[in-house]
């Protein structure tokens, strides 16, 4: 997932407002309300093993799951780490 | 406590006082108790623990469950909770599976093929549950668990309750009709179902079109349900609340818990907050976190009469656990309302787990506290007593689960994790591991972090000691022999198990290249240093070892009493008569010895006492060492078929240790075969295993080699082809030369006197004398006759006595055979011997318990139905007085009931 262009953001929707407490709980991702009752969870993850980490968190809440996106970020200079939360 | 943790996962849950009959599932179920599967597939809070629990309780026959957690994932933990539940169900189903995987030898597979045999002839149903399977589902769990589907004997039915769809051929099961598979639309709740549960349930008296509206918000989910329940509660303003709850976008669940939590009081609430961060709650550990020693009790008391989702875990109510749902949500408020107190609470718990036990939820809370320093102490001191307790997967677990960065520092805590890695064969990084032990002793002192000073002395003996374990699994002796040498030189004075354990694997080093000598020294200081460790278990396994090894070297009376001096130790050791595991083992060694003084009631004997014991004294080896003792038994007197039956279900049974394999039964079974004339079967083996007189001799075949031999001699005394004879004593010559470089003392004796009957064979009767005088100076010091009783030697030791009367020995001997003394009757009871005797389909059947097939494919080897299998092997196991197979089959051989009517 993460090379060296470092870490990937994600994008995952589930079905349900959720509260912004939620945040601390889901490692720092944000939480944004969309139209029809959709919840966004927007952020960093650090690897393929910190994204399972997160869906068995969301599958363990009884939360539905309707999407999962993940986009790579743009290629960084060289020589920069892309460590984040 | 790590009995009480056991025992809280192998509890059926209670169940709850607020239930819906699930009328409309009552078919799908009835299906569910034909299927061989059912999956019970849903989000967490959609009732399925509730459903199948509540299902169970109409169900005839036993049941086994277990509640699976994240340990499970590994098959180290798995498979022994599920073979416990498997054998508290049906007593005598597991008993050989579980030992059988605790030898570290056996494959998943056929430890499995165990189980399925023993309940594929169980009179009975039985159903074993998985609960939160979707905890255990990894690729181990998943390969073990497919074997099993693939294998299910119609007894056993098996129910996984999960939150996600196991990885298991469910495609294939489904296409059979072998699955029932419920899933979260079979468990909403539809409006009847809400409206009960709301009205009739908890009398909330709500307007149809609230339970409606109730009913669509939550979707049927029963979580949200109880919650609702909850929030409206002596609320005056119901419909109200539920308006805005209905026009709210929120996520049910988090709207619902938020609105449970305003309303409890502030001490509640705190509570419940505070308590969040354990799996399992019980008072003291609650009161540890909340600063309130008088009130945890009362606390829990509340909240399980409230019904606020507080789980009872156990039959006396002192542990409980939150359901998962609202715990996860309890836990996010925490988190943000107090999220410095977050960490506290994980260190108040892990400081109590570290008082209490047990250490690996210490450790746990640690990690979770952010503090992974204490959870490196922690482990680092608790991993000597783990070790000893043999719960090595503890210490596996703690490789993955401990940063890096503070096993670094820490070289006593890093050696005990390459222990556990070692201990689970887990070698790959092993050898890196040890460098970077090494490493850091060149550290100065000061830079190093140790938590046991007392420890860090042995660190560089360890370290050795694991290099030569390696070099042993990479099939390098002499290299394991100079690593083991090394690790006992660097052992600190007192540090017993080091030394023990570098001799132990020098021991099997020089075992595996045939230096006895220096093998039997080596296990002699391991067996001294582990009984000083006081690991007496393991000092039985060690001196079956050094036994074996004297025998070997040809001291038999040396055997003898290191066996019993193994068995007092065992004897003196077992508290409350409990029996230690490998007693049973010591007494099959000494009926060995008894044998080889041809004392065959006392070898009778020993084995009748072994037998009775059961399965719980007797090491992994035991049921194969007992059969081929008490074939080699049947074989003295005269009972061929008897012995050839024994010798076969002891191959069906072995399983191997970590030494060398020099009696295969292969050729055991030769040997009998030429003694009863069947020369045809004996030649036949030794083509199959690619044996002739010109071969080069090695230790390790020694014992085919001189197999081989007694096949041709048998052979040519059945009037075979001539001209064998010459290449039969040239092989012996070759044979005994070896044996003597060696020193093996045992095998000398043996050879010697086929050398006698070969020569004599030939006419060359003053060799022969030379030969047979030789092996009778040798066997007189402890009567070792066992190699003098074969009839042929009768003129040969009529003519020795003439040469050299007063030989005591041989004036035995020959008085013997004068008044025709034969080995006789030595049975310890004859087969009518039963009260209650078997019949001949009973006798049917139980021959077939000793095979590998199943329940339907004895049938259909009978030509009768499976029930009746089942009927007979019921009667068979209360006549016997066993509970499984293995246990009838020894019984059976111990009566002789085997070879009547063959």
């Amino acid at each position: 997932m993460s090379t060296a262009h470092g870490p990937d953001q994600v994008e995952i929707r589930v079905q349900g407002h959720l509260d912004e407490r939620w945040t601390s709980w889901f490692d720092g991702l944000t939480v944004e309300l969309e139209a029809d009752g959709v919840t966004c969870l927007r952020g960093r993850v650090a690897d393929q093993a910190a994204l399972h980490g997160l869906l068995g968190r969301l599958r363990d809440l009884g939360i539905p799951l309707l999407s999962v996106a993940v986009v790579p970020p743009p290629p960084q200079q060289s020589g920069t780490e892309g460590t984040q939360p | 406590m790590a009995d009480a943790l056991l025992e809280t996962k192998l509890l059926r849950p209670r169940t709850r006082r607020d239930t819906v009959p699930r009328t409309r599932l009552v078919g799908l179920l009835a299906r569910a108790a034909q299927a061989l599967v059912t999956v019970v597939s849903a989000p967490a809070g959609f009732g399925k623990t509730t459903l199948v629990e509540t299902w169970l309780r109409t169900v005839d026959g036993p049941v086994a469950w277990v509640s699976l957690d994240g340990g499970d994932r590994r098959l180290t933990s798995f498979l022994p909770y599920v073979l416990t539940a498997i054998d508290r169900a049906v007593p005598g189903a597991a008993s050989s599976a579980r030992v059988l995987w605790g030898s570290g030898q056996a494959p998943v597979d056929s430890v499995l093929t165990g189980v399925v045999n023993e309940l594929s002839v169980y009179d009975g149903d039985l159903t074993l549950v998985l609960d939160d399977y979707h905890l255990a589902d990894g690729p181990d769990v998943a390969g073990a668990m497919a074997f099993l589907a693939d294998h299910l004997p119609p007894q056993l039915h098996l129910v996984l309750s999960t939150r996600s769809d196991p990885a298991l051929p469910l495609a294939r099961l489904r296409a059979r009709g072998e699955l029932v598979e419920i899933r979260a639309a079979d468990l909403r709740f539809d409006a009847d179902e809400v409206s009960t549960y709301l009205n009739d349930l908890h009398d909330l008296a709500l307007p149809a079109d609230a339970v409606a509206a109730l009913g669509s918000r939550t979707e049927g989910w029963v979580a949200a349900l109880q919650l609702a329940v909850l929030s409206l509660r002596d609320r005056p303003d119901a419909a109200r609340f539920i308006d805005r709850f209905t026009g709210d976008d929120r996520f049910v669940v988090d709207y619902l818990v938020e609105e449970v939590l305003r309303r409890q009081p502030e001490d509640v609430r705190r509570f419940l907050l505070d308590t969040s961060v354990l799996e399992r709650l019980t008072a003291p550990l609650c009161a540890a976190l909340t600063d309130d020693p008088g009130g945890a009790r009362a606390m829990l008391d509340r909240l399980e009469r409230d019904n606020l989702f507080v789980v009872p875990l156990d039959e006396h109510r002192r542990w409980f656990r939150y359901h998962h749902l609202f715990a996860e949500v309890l836990r996010a408020h925490l988190h943000q309302e107090r999220p410095d107190d977050v960490a506290d609470l994980h260190q108040r718990a892990s400081r109590w787990f570290a008082q209490e036990g047990p250490v690996e939820e210490a450790v746990r809370h640690a990690l979770a506290a952010g503090d992974p320093t204490t959870a490196a102490d922690l482990a680092e001191r608790a991993i000597p007593d783990l070790r000893r307790e043999r719960r090595e997967d503890v210490i596996r677990r703690w490789v993955d689960e401990l940063p890096a960065e503070v096993v670094r520092e820490r070289p006593v805590l890093a050696v005990g994790l390459i222990g556990g890695l070692v201990a689970s064969n887990d070698l790959v990084r092993v050898e890196e591991r040890l460098k970077a032990v090494e490493e850091l002793l060149t550290r100065p002192p000061s830079d190093l972090i140790v938590a046991q000073p007392e420890e860090l002395a042995s660190v560089p003996a360890r370290v050795e000691m694991y290099r030569a374990a390696l070099a042993l699994t990479a099939g390098d002796p002499a290299a394991a022999i100079h690593h083991a040498h090394r690790s006992r030189g660097l052992a600190p004075a007192g540090d017993d198990l080091s030394v023990a354990a570098a001799s132990g694997l020098a021991g099997l080093a020089s075992w595996a290249t045939g230096d006895l000598v220096r093998a039997h020294e080596s296990y002699v200081v391991c067996a001294a240093g582990l009984e000083r460790a006081g690991y007496v278990a393991d000092v039985l396994g060690c001196s079956l070892t050094i036994a074996d090894l004297e025998l070997a070297l040809g001291r038999l009376g040396d055997a003898d009493r290191t066996l019993r001096r193994a068995l007092d130790l065992a004897r003196r050791q077992g508290r409350d008569g409990e029996v230690l595991r490998g007693t049973a083992d010591m007494l099959v060694a000494l009926s060995r010895t008894a044998w080889h003084r041809d004392d065959l009631t006392a070898a009778a004997e020993l084995l009748r006492e072994a037998d009775d014991l059961g399965e719980s004294a007797g090491l992994p080896q035991q049921p194969y060492r007992w059969r081929v003792a008490m074939a080699r038994l049947r074989a003295a007197e005269g009972d061929w078929s008897a012995a050839i039956e024994l010798l076969d279900d002891a191959e069906r049974v072995y399983v191997g240790d970590l030494s060398p394999p020099v009696h295969p039964v292969h050729a055991t079974r030769a040997r009998v075969l030429a003694a009863s004339g069947d020369v045809g079967g004996a030649r036949a083996w030794a083509r199959e295993h690619g044996l002739g007189v010109g071969d080069d001799l090695t230790y390790l075949r020694e014992y085919e080699h001189v197999t081989l031999a007694r096949v041709l001699l048998a052979e040519h005394r059945a009037g075979g082809r001539q001209g064998v004879l010459a290449e039969v004593v040239a092989l012996l010559d070759r044979l005994l030369e070896a044996a003597q470089a060696g020193g093996r003392g045992c095998s000398v004796i043996e050879i010697e006197a086929l050398r006698a009957l070969g020569h004599h064979a030939v006419g060359a009767d003053e060799r022969a004398l030379d030969a047979l005088e030789h092996a009778v100076d040798l066997a007189e010091p402890d009567g070792w006759v066992r190699y003098l009783l074969d009839p042929d030697l009768g003129d040969l030791l009529e003519a020795l006595a003439r040469r050299r009367p007063n030989r005591g020995l041989v004036a035995r001997l020959v008085q013997r055979r004068a008044h025709g003394i034969r080995p006789s009757g030595v049975r310890s009871a004859a087969p009518d011997a039963l009260p209650d005797p078997l019949s001949e389909r009973e006798l049917d059947v139980l021959r077939l318990l000793g095979s590998d097939l199943g329940g339907p494919a004895i049938a259909r080897e009978l030509f009768v139905s499976l029930n009746t299998v089942r009927t007979h092997t019921k009667h068979i196991y209360t006549k016997l007085g066993v509970n499984n197979r293995r246990a009838a089959i020894s019984r059976a051989h111990q009566l002789g009931l085997l070879t009547r009517g063959r």
